[in-house]
């Protein structure tokens, strides 16, 4: 499932820094990352580590966007904790998908979407609280967002 | 500085083009939509100029932060510059960084999702990169700005007010109250309790309408318009309510037609925060001498809210905002 605590989470790591320095090649063999590659970057994997753009041509994966990085750490990595605000509302669905998969827990620092994705289960670790619809998610996001946060940092 | 600054942008692969106008202007939105792609292009000129096969076009230097500790060093070195800084730079939403560019005289766009609580940023320069054309590559991409809000977000259905929430209990509040009968006008007693104020009173009502003010309002605009979504309402904002006033032709400033058409080109970033605090010091110094009109935020003078005065402030509100209230 997957589980998203809102506001500061000192220990989350930054997606696409950590990326960078970490990722495998292998991980592009699987066909989620290809799908999320494709969705979300607008990019085919062609092999080993070539990425072809619609955009920009063929790029490294050091090239993909902040967002696809962030999400396919989280996806191959499900133990450790990143922080999604990289992630734009384009990337949701594919949070939504990887929690389906498996246990994930994210950090998320502003008010990400879930339009239109119903049904769907996500745990707001801040209470336990699990919401199941779009309007009990805001809710309780909101609450979380605005309650005891700490805006620095 | 002053001013719309154009910035234009381009490689062989890809091409920007957006005008800058405030000290703050924040990119946000979707993922892969080119915004650190923006940020390393304008890095990149800056360290190696045309040899790295980029074409900028400004009349004010542009430049992107490339880290380090000695950001508060840097940007107050900087003079009427427009500096991008991208995401994962912590700083931005520290007091220290507020209090630091509040100093400048430089704009600053800011490449971030996450809320800037301490910034006084204008829900109308929060923009999204979007592309225009059709272009596929090898051929060239076209980026430009669109903004991600408005002034204005008409209910779904018109459906009157009950409760009209506003920031605090200062002179918009004052204006509100004594100008629309039947309606309860509410005091979220500062610009970050609004969304709270209301959520507690959606459970009872729908009949909402939100009236704050835009030019500071940019780090809460998101999660209102987010929760309007699932809880119709209006919600209004304009720069401020004393812009409100001053482009309802109630009090005499010379050139105002053109100050509120073309603010960016009066108002000096270094000096004014924000546009709101321009309009509020405006208002004040053309009625300063005028016992009758003399504005103060704190006690408004009955001359505001009474027979046609009251009419004209009201008619600056948009029609299906005005038709709810």
């Amino acid at each position: 499932m997957l589980s998203i605590y809102f506001g500061n989470y000192k220990k989350a790591y930054y997606g696409p820094a950590w990326f960078n320095n970490s990722y495998d090649s292998e991980w592009f063999e699987n066909q989620l990352v290809q799908k999320m590659i494709k969705d979300i970057d607008k990019s085919d994997y062609k092999g080993g580590e070539l990425i072809v753009s619609e955009v920009l041509g063929p790029i490294a994966p050091k090239d993909l966007s902040g967002g696809l990085k962030t999400l396919i750490s989280i996806y191959k990595n499900p133990q450790m904790i990143f922080d999604a605000t990289s992630c734009g509302n384009n990337c949701a669905k594919w949070l939504l998908e990887i929690g389906e998969k498996e246990d994930v827990l994210i950090k998320l620092e502003y008010l990400m979407e879930f339009e239109g994705l119903e049904p769907f289960e996500i745990k707001i670790d801040n209470t336990g609280e699990i919401v199941t619809t779009e309007k009990a998610y805001v809710v309780a996001a909101l609450k979380a967002l605005h309650e005891g946060v700490d805006n620095e940092g | 500085m002053k001013g719309k600054h154009h910035v234009l942008l381009e490689t062989n692969k890809v091409k920007y083009e957006f005008d800058i106008k405030r000290n703050i202007t924040i990119i946000q939105g979707d993922s892969a939509t080119g915004k650190t792609t923006l940020a390393s292009l304008v890095s990149d000129n800056s360290r190696y100029g045309e040899a790295a096969g980029i074409r900028l076009q400004s009349d004010v230097p542009c430049v992107t932060y490339n880290g380090g500790d000695f950001w508060k060093q840097e940007f107050e070195a900087y003079q009427d510059t427009i500096i991008i800084i991208d995401e994962g730079n912590s700083f931005i939403f520290t007091k220290e960084f507020a209090k630091t560019i509040q100093n400048t005289s430089n704009y600053y766009v800011l490449i971030t999702r996450k809320p800037l609580y301490y910034l006084p940023y204008s829900v109308s320069e929060i923009y999204g990169i979007r592309t225009s054309g059709k272009y596929h590559y090898p051929e060239k991409i076209y980026h430009e700005f669109y903004p991600l809000y408005f002034q204005e977000v008409d209910p779904d259905e018109k459906k009157g007010c009950k409760i009209l929430v506003v920031e605090d209990k200062r002179a918009g509040y004052q204006f509100y109250t004594h100008s629309l009968d039947g309606i309860n006008c509410i005091s979220a007693e500062g610009n970050s309790n609004i969304i709270k104020k209301v959520m507690e009173y959606a459970n009872a009502s729908n009949e909402i309408t939100v009236i704050a003010d835009g030019a500071a309002f940019g780090a809460y605009v998101g999660e209102l318009v987010s929760y309007r979504k699932q809880s119709d309402f209006a919600i209004y904002l304009p720069e401020s309510f004393e812009w409100m006033v001053l482009k309802a032709g109630v009090v005499n400033f010379d050139n105002i037609e053109d100050v509120l058409s073309k603010p960016e080109e009066y108002i000096e970033s270094k000096e004014y925060f924000s546009w709101e605090r321009y309009f509020t010091s405006t208002l004040r110094n053309c009625t300063a001498s005028d016992l009758i009109k003399s504005y103060s935020k704190d006690a408004l003078k009955p001359y505001y809210f009474s027979g046609k005065n009251k009419e004209k402030i009201l008619s600056v509100i948009p029609e299906k905002i005005r038709e709810q209230l």
